[in-house]
């Protein structure tokens, strides 16, 4: 049976990708080291462990959705996942390898427990998956991925939104549906996205620090208590584009409770509270 | 037609308070967000900026911008502020920053040039 390893907790940002694509002098600079020092921690962590899968839910940004059909949840089923086009030309990376056979085991594990997600056997990822993925998972001297990948998306963008409730409890049947697949993969959970942003209107570029840090330390001591706070609250305490943090619920409502951090960084800069969370689960 | 105090009785008070939190209601005015609203008035500008994602539709933005914009229906107000890169009007007339960025990239108009726009909205 598949067992789950544990859970990766990031921020997504064009800012990461420009930074990863200007090569190793740029991020170990002194501007971009504190960002950038932590998710090798997380890849050496990786590098150790040897996930046979990763489970990433994240939120597209109009790059395969758009808004006239907009779903509330997507589920990736394909044995490959190419880069989007987000309107600068596509990054050139491989596509992603995944895993339809367990794509649509959890297909169907989700559908037993009632969350209906879109079934989609193309899907073309973004800046959400792909701006903290090469940090952990991109081998650059062969130029390829090394852990096929199953796409969760979850809507942030179009409201009404799903609940963060909804999405601790997404993570939850995530669980069951990885737990339950027969074959004997190991799994680590990713949820990406925020932390605090404001992309729009008088407060852009607005930064609050001291949430973005009790949300992490939150997250890791009692998850649950974040399925109290509605979007209206998020987006008060963290700004319009911050609500991406119900992916990172979604992703901790995976693991079990007593799950705890081993890698734990938080960077304010420029208009972004970068956060990057593992949690490690005892086998 | 389902009895009336039947229908009144299923909606009960932990239900109603859930349908009041699923949308925000109260934020302060400097904050938006992208609803039933803000969708229905930007749905031609963001129909616009989502086909930048194609590099031959930013081939006609940048060889033809009117030739371009022609194939959205926009307004003769929507197309103004595209021609004047008034993000700020943009925005209020229902356009995501999602599809916003990509409308900067074809324009050569960076995110920081944006933002402080933004910041003078207010």
């Amino acid at each position: 049976m598949a067992r789950i390893l544990g859970g990766i907790g990031a921020s997504h940002a064009p800012s990461m990708e420009h930074v990863y694509d200007a090569g190793e002098e740029v991020r170990r600079n002194e501007e971009w080291e504190p960002l950038f020092g932590p998710f090798q921690e997380v890849s050496s962590w990786l590098g150790d462990i040897r996930p046979d899968r990763l489970v990433v839910i994240y939120n597209d940004h109009m790059d395969e959705f758009f808004l006239n059909a907009y779903p509330t949840f997507a589920l990736g089923v394909a044995d490959e996942y190419p880069i989007a086009d987000e309107g600068f030309g596509a990054r050139p990376f491989p596509p992603l390898p995944g895993d339809a056979a367990l794509g649509w085991h959890i297909a169907r594990s989700l559908v037993a427990d009632e969350f209906d997600p879109t079934i989609c056997q193309e899907l073309e990822v973004d800046h959400g998956v792909i701006s903290p993925l090469p940090m952990v998972d991109f081998a650059e001297g062969d130029g390829s991925w090394r852990i096929p990948v199953v796409p969760l998306a979850v809507n942030v963008i179009l409201h009404p939104l799903p609940t963060p409730r909804r999405c601790y409890k997404l993570g939850q049947a995530l669980r069951r549906a990885i737990l339950s697949y027969p074959e004997d993969l190991s799994v680590v959970v990713v949820g990406t996205g925020g932390l605090s942003h404001q992309l729009t209107g008088p407060r852009f570029g607005r930064v609050t620090p001291d949430w973005d840090q009790e949300f992490m330390r939150v997250l890791a001591e009692d998850p649950e208590k974040l399925c109290d706070y509605t979007h209206e609250d998020l987006i008060k305490l963290g700004g319009t584009e911050s609500v991406e943090v119900v992916n990172w619920l979604a992703m901790r409502g995976a693991l079990p409770a007593d799950a705890r951090p081993i890698v734990e960084a938080y960077y304010p800069h420029r208009i972004m509270g970068y956060g990057l969370q593992a949690f490690a689960v005892a086998q | 037609m389902p009895n009336e105090s039947t229908t009144a009785a299923e909606l009960t008070e932990e239900y109603l308070e859930r349908l009041n939190a699923v949308q925000p209601r109260e934020l302060p005015e400097d904050l938006d967000l992208f609803d039933e609203l803000a969708a229905t008035r930007g749905i031609r500008l963001n129909k616009a900026a989502y086909s930048l994602k194609d590099g031959h539709q930013r081939e006609l933005f940048e060889r033809d911008e009117e030739a371009w914009m022609e194939q959205f229906g926009l307004t003769g107000d929507e197309r103004e502020l595209i021609r004047a890169r008034d993000w700020i009007g943009l925005w209020r007339a229902g356009m995501t920053i999602y599809v916003m960025v990509k409308l900067s990239g074809v324009t050569g108009v960076p995110l920081p040039e944006i933002g402080r726009q933004m910041k003078e909205s207010g």
